[in-house]
Parts: C-alpha cells; structure tokens; sequence
C-alpha cells in the first residue's frame, strides 16, 4: 500500500470531502484553512496544546488491559484505550482545546459549537471557560431532555444553550443551526465542530487533533505487548474518535480496523443511523459523504438511543476508508449496545457511554471464541455517566427520586 | 438549442426579483402563487426547490421548506410546475435556486434535461466557485447560467475570479447572514456594489433581509445596485393572516403591486 496521504490540498479524501457551503462562509473556510496551516508550524502553539493535553486533560489516557471481557469473550486480549478518563470525560476535550487555541490566535471573540450527546459540548464550554470566552451551544430540544446532566454542566460552566426545535430535534438540525449562526456572524465568531465531518478544513483539523489518541495508543502497544495490534475498533457516529484511534495505523496494512454505526432498531429499519451500511454519497452540512437519504435526495432523521451517535451523516475520511476497504464498518443495534453497556460496567468496573458500548457490542459479538492470540484495542472514547437515566430507562429501572 | 435567454436582456435598472418556495403551501396552492407572481410579470422567478436542510436559509423559508416537504413532494413535480408555468412566461426570467444534492442526486444530466429552454439561470446555494467546474460547464452548453453570488466577506482579489464571465446577474448577499435577516447596511451594500460593478458588466441585484416598500426605494436611491430580490417578505406574509390561503393571495399581490417600483 502507497503512504496514505488525504486529504487533498482543496481538502478531498479521494472524491468525498469538499467544501460545499455558501460563499458567505468560503472566505472563511480558506481563512480557517490558511491559519490552521500556518499553526501546524507553530512550535509554540505544540508545546501549548501539549500542556493542556497533560496538565489539563491528563494525556496521555491509560490503556487497560480489559483481563476479564477477554476472558469472557474467550478470544482476543482486550485493551482499552481510556479517553473516558480525560477532563470531562470523553475524548472531545482534544479537539476542542486544539481549535480554541486556534480561535485565539485568529483574534475570534465569540465561540459556538453544536452537540448531540453534550459531551462536545461541555468540551466546548469548558475550554470556553478555560480562556475565557463568551460559548453559545446548538442542542437539539430532544439531546437536551435526554442528556440533562450534561445540559446541567454547561450550564455551570457558563454557556448558553440555544434548543434547536428544527427537524429531528437533534445532532443534525444542532449543525443547521449553528451553520447559520456563523453565517450571521462571521466576524467575530469562530465555530468549534465537534467531529470529523463539515466542510474542509474540519474533517482534516479535528482529525489531526484526536489523532493524539492513536499516537499513544501505538506506543503504549508497543510497550507492552511489544508488537501492534491485530484490530482496531471504534464507535462511528460523525466519527472523530474513530479517525483519532485510526490515523496513526492506516499506514500499518497488517492492523485491521473496524467502524462500529449505530442500527438504532436495524440497519434496514428506519429507525437507523448507520450511515455508511444503509446510506448513499450525498451532500450534507458541507461535504461530501455517506448520508443517510430518499431518491430526492432530502436527508433522513437519524435515529439511536445514543445521542452522539444520532447523526444521517458521516465524516467524509470514513466514506473513503470504507470505498477503498481500509476499514471495515458494522452497525450495532440499540438493543444490542445496552447489553454491552450493562456487560463491561459488570465485568470491568467501567461504565461505558452508549457510543462505545456500540464498539464493545460488535467485539462482544463478533469475536466470541474466536481470534485467539490477537490483540484489540478498543476506543472507550465516554464515560457513562451522561446515560445513566436514558440507561434506566431503557432497561426499566426507575432511576427518578 | 434556443438562441435566447430572458436574463441577457434584463432592463438596465430597478429589477424585480421574486423568491419563492416551489410546493409551498402545499402544491396545488403554489401553483396559485406563481400564477399570481407571473401575472404581474416581474422580471425574475426564482423557483426556490425544497430541501429538508437549508442551512444557508433563515426560519421563514425554512418553514416554507418544511411544509412543501410534508407531502412528499419530488423534485420532478416542482420542475413538472415550473415547465407549467413557462408557458406564460412571456419575458419574465426563470431561476431556479436549490441546494447541490438536490441536483446531484436526481442527476446532472437529467435535471439539464428537464430545465434547457425553460429555465435561464440557476443558483446552486451550497456551490462554491471551486467546486463548480463540471457543472458550469453543462449549463452553459444548453444555455443555463449559473448564478454567482458575492457576499460582504468575498474580497475583491476572490472577486475578480468569481466574476470572470459571469452572466445574467450578480446576487449581492447584503447582509452577511442568512435570508431573511434584518439589518441593511446601504453604505456598505453602496461601497461593495460599486466595486462588483468594476469587475463586472452584468447587473447587481442586492438581496437578502429586503422586505418593503421602503427597503426597495431605498436601495434604489441610495445605492448603485441594479435591483433588488425579494424572497422571505413574500413568504412571510402566508404566516402573518395566518395561514389563510385565499386572504395571502390578496396580500401577495398588494405587496407585489407596492415593491413594482
């Protein structure tokens, strides 16, 4: 295999990608373009955003050697890359630290993001308070009743949450609505996208920011186990986790990789967001990519019982993998991810989010009594605790006072 | 191919573009509407095609989306309405405006086909100049221009290529901010059209958050541009008698006969 090398200089991962918006916002996407390149140069801008990654996030995350799922499973040894541990308790914080500093260096004075789980959110809003600056969240008014505690934290932290009542009430009418806030206030505003998809530069900058993720990840592999792994596994959703785990071993053709997509109640059902299983190339939210579409080309609701992974969409960097057969993609049912979550809580002492409990489901299932001798790493990107009550809910225990 | 389109040969001054949703209220309605816009012969349509995302629409036209959306309605239907109404087209130009996914996935070629001789320019909202290359290409092979649009953020060095044989009209975003907003800078719309129509020899027209009367003359007096589109005043006025669809009618046309300046 030839050195992976996307995306292109006009943002293209072979013909997904793109910038497809309108020319209110171009200018300042080859603006945002222009100085994220610049910042890659920037010694001082690493040494900043390492710092933070150390002393504020507490990078680099663990990985665990999960003894007893792989002892349940009976196959594979298990290893959990532990971002569930960073400040605020998923991997959303690297991103958003990375982008803020950019914001700064720009003279941005108003930040905004969109969020579907709340944990981009509460990333945002917490960097915001971090340096300072005035944080408005896009929330989908049914993220925002099924994720109250996060809801809560951005509160404290001081954000303003605006309630998106617009479409499926969720993750992508979120984006909607925070495009078209930038749209209106492209001066001053800088918007802080959550995952691996929108318009070029973001697939490739937030990308490039959770690939911290899979650096450490090789090298603590390395360490102990003393070769790479034989699987990768990651939940998919936008799918930035996934891309932070992934990058750093596109290059090692021996280590398979698998995307894990929400089923929601089936791939073929419409009560679905597996994007890439059950969708089509189209445009969305200002790439090209998998989405989730009628013959028309109108954009279908999403629907999982994890909010973060409740998007039709998908980051165009994941379409490509999949076309060219680098990665693998599954979709896990709603059903089949709360029986993993109740699993690993049991089993490891660790309650996954609903997002990885997707990844955790397809290991459980997939490699029981099987691949023995290999080694997994598994992204656990989220803690759970945002899901305790949709959690309770769902497996029928009256979680209220 | 026919030899003629309507935008080459828009008046010189205060042209009247009118925006408005394709299936909205609901399809036997719109049809009404644009009978009604057509009959006060403007001298642009602008058929917007619905999409279920918007993005680069404020809450008006998105609504308007929405409700054209409940029945299903395809996109062949609201090219089927169009192709109607270019019978009484006379010298009124015909624009349509949508998103690419709608063009992309009823397919390039198809679309062309359904359009050439019946439509003389299209916007593609989410289509920026570095993406256009094939499909600028195909409308100007059967006569189709594509529509480009400046916003305050376009520098003039962007600009320049932008501009670069552009053809029918130039649509000035005039507020940065999405349709339908409020505030008009005209010393600013002044300052930026002036500079467009260095570049350029085809008409400016100033769009976005014009919603009377008033705003009409204003731009007229008060700036250089050519003319001026209308697109959430109209809609808006459905919501305003709420929802009563033989009284927006009448209220359609009394606003059409006042921004006929």
């Amino acid at each position: 295999m030839k050195t992976y090398k996307q995306p292109s200089a006009v943002g293209r991962f072979g013909e997904f990608g793109g910038m497809y918006v309108s020319e209110t916002l171009m200018p300042l996407l080859l603006n945002l373009d222009k100085s994220y390149k610049k910042i890659q140069k920037d010694k001082k801008f690493k040494k900043e955003l390492n710092d933070l990654f150390k002393n504020y996030v507490g990078r680099p995350s663990s990985l665990h050697y999960a003894k007893n799922l792989s002892k349940y499973i009976n196959g594979p040894k298990i290893y959990f890359k532990r971002d569930e541990l960073n400040h605020t308790g998923a991997h959303k914080i690297n991103n958003c630290l990375g982008q803020i500093l950019l914001a700064k260096k720009m003279g941005k004075t108003r930040i905004i993001a969109e969020t579907g789980a709340g944990q981009h959110g509460v990333a945002t809003a917490t960097v915001c308070a971090l340096f300072g600056l005035p944080c408005y969240i896009y929330m989908g008014s049914k993220d925002i009743e099924r994720q109250k505690p996060n809801v809560f934290r951005m509160k404290l932290l001081g954000a303003t949450i605006i309630p998106v009542e617009s479409g499926s009430k969720s993750l992508k009418d979120a984006m909607n609505e925070a495009l078209r806030d930038w749209i209106k206030n492209v001066r001053d505003t800088f918007y802080i996208i959550g995952s691996t998809a929108g318009p070029h530069p973001y697939p490739k900058m937030v990308r490039d920011f959770q690939s911290v993720i899979g650096k450490e990840a090789r090298e603590q592999i390395l360490k102990v186990e003393k070769k790479l792994p034989d699987y990768l596994i990651a939940c998919v959703g936008g799918g930035s986790n996934a891309m932070g785990l992934f990058y750093p071993f596109l290059n090692d053709k021996k280590v398979k990789i698998i995307g894990v997509e929400a089923a929601g109640r089936g791939a073929k059902t419409e009560e679905t967001a597996a994007t890439m299983t059950s969708g089509t190339p189209g445009i969305l939210h200002g790439s090209f990519s998998y989405v989730l579409q009628d013959n028309d080309g109108q954009i279908k609701e999403a629907h999982s019982i994890s909010a973060g992974l409740d998007y039709p969409g998908v980051g165009p960097e994941h379409s490509y993998l999949k076309d060219i057969k680098r990665v693998k993609y599954y979709g896990i049912t709603d059903k089949e991810a709360l029986e993993a979550f109740q699993t690993c809580s049991k089993l490891e002492g660790i309650i996954p989010a609903l997002e990885p409990s997707h990844a955790l489901a397809y290991l459980i299932k997939a490699f029981k009594n099987k691949h023995k001798n290999k080694v997994v790493i598994l992204n656990l990107c989220g803690r759970g605790d945002k899901d305790l009550f949709t959690a309770a809910k769902a497996i029928g225990f009256d979680a209220d006072e | 191919m026919r030899m003629s389109n309507n935008l080459d040969s828009l008046p010189k001054k205060k042209i009247l573009s009118l925006f408005m949703t394709c299936g909205f209220p609901t399809l036997n309605q719109s049809k009404k509407i644009f009978i009604e816009m057509l009959s006060h012969q403007p001298d642009i349509i602008e058929f917007g095609l619905p999409f279920s995302d918007p993005m680069a629409d404020g809450p008006i036209i998105q609504e308007a989306n929405k409700l054209a959306l409940r029945s299903k309605l395809s996109t062949q239907q609201s090219l089927d309405l169009i192709k109607y109404l270019s019978k009484s087209k006379n010298n009124t130009s015909f624009i349509i405006m949508c998103y690419l996914n709608t063009v992309r996935k009823f397919g390039l070629n198809k679309f062309i086909k359904n359009i050439k001789s019946i439509v003389d320019g299209i916007i593609i909202v989410d289509l920026p100049f570095e993406e256009e290359g094939a499909i600028k290409k195909s409308l100007s092979k059967n006569n189709i221009h594509l529509i480009k649009l400046i916003s305050p953020m376009t520098d003039k060095k962007r600009s320049q290529k932008l501009l670069k044989n552009s053809k029918g009209f130039i649509y000035y975003i005039s507020a940065t901010g999405i349709t339908g907003s409020n505030k008009l800078d005209y010393k600013e719309i002044n300052k930026n059209v002036k500079s467009i129509k260095k570049m350029s020899s085809v008409p400016v027209l100033v769009g976005f958050g014009i919603k009377s009367k008033k705003d009409v003359i204003d731009i007229s007096k008060k700036t250089n541009a050519d003319g001026v589109i209308i697109g959430s005043a109209l809609i808006q006025k459905y919501f305003d008698i709420k929802m009563d669809f033989n009284k927006y009618l009448k209220s359609l046309k009394k606003f059409i006969l006042e921004v006929k300046i």
